[in-house]
C-alpha cells in the first residue's frame, strides 16, 4: 500500500505533528503510517481524508502487486 | 484526549510501581519464612491484588492509545504469550527427560522470564513500525 500523505502535508504546509493532534494520533504513530510500515484503520483513513479535504482512494492506492 | 491518554498511561506505570513494591517484600519475607503461616497467606496474596489492578488499569491504557500503539502492545502480548508458553513446554517435556534445574526455572523464575519475553516483544514490535 503506498499513499500520499506526505505530498499532501506539504500542500497544506503542516509538519506530522500538525497533522497527527488534527486526526488525534500520536507523531511517531503517524510517521509508521506515512513510510508504509502501518496500515491505519478506515476510521482513521476517513479522518485523515477528511482533514485534507480530500478522499481516501487520493491519499492511499494499491500497490502494483496487490491489485 | 492526548492528556487522558498520558494520565491513564501514568496511573498503569503507578499501579506497576505498586505491583512491584508488594511483589518484591511479599516474596522475601516468604522466602525467608519471617512471618506465621496465617500472615504468611494474606501477604501472598497482597501482591496478587496489586497485580489485578495493575492489569485493570494496563487494559484501561490500552483502550485510550492510537491504533498504532495498540497494535505494538497486541504484538508484545503476543510475542511475550508464545515465548513463555514455549519455555513452559520445553521445561516440562525436560522433566519428562529428567533434565530440569529448578533453582533455575522455578515459578518465581517463570514471572521474571514472562516479563522479559514480553519486553523482548515490545522492543521488536516498536522496531518493526518505528514508533
Amino acid at each position: 500500500m503506498k499513499n500520499t500523505i506526505k505530498v499532501e502535508r506539504a500542500k497544506k504546509n503542516w509538519t506530522q505533528a500538525d497533522l497527527a493532534k488534527e486526526i488525534g494520533i500520536s507523531r511517531q504513530g503517524l510517521n509508521s503510517i506515512e513510510t508504509g510500515k502501518f496500515i491505519p484503520s478506515t476510521v482513521l483513513a476517513l479522518r485523515m481524508a477528511k482533514a485534507f479535504n480530500t478522499t481516501v482512494e487520493v491519499l492511499f492506492q494499491l500497490d502494483d502487486k496487490e491489485q | 484526549m492526548e492528556r487522558s491518554e498520558k494520565n491513564v498511561s501514568r496511573n498503569s506505570v503507578i499501579f506497576a510501581l505498586v505491583y512491584g513494591a508488594t511483589y518484591l517484600p511479599a516474596a522475601l519475607l516468604l522466602k525467608h519464612q519471617m512471618v506465621s503461616k496465617p500472615l504468611s497467606l494474606v501477604i501472598a496474596i497482597v501482591p496478587i491484588a496489586t497485580f489485578a489492578f495493575y492489569i485493570l488499569k494496563l487494559i484501561r491504557a490500552f483502550s485510550v492509545m492510537d491504533e498504532v500503539k495498540q497494535r505494538v502492545q497486541l504484538e508484545a502480548v503476543v510475542i511475550g504469550f508464545s515465548l513463555t508458553a514455549m519455555l513452559v513446554m520445553l521445561l516440562f517435556l525436560l522433566e519428562l527427560c529428567g533434565v530440569s534445574n529448578p533453582g533455575w526455572f522455578g515459578y518465581g523464575h517463570l514471572v521474571g522470564y514472562c516479563w522479559i519475553f514480553y519486553f523482548i516483544g515490545w522492543f521488536i514490535s516498536k522496531k518493526k513500525y518505528g514508533v
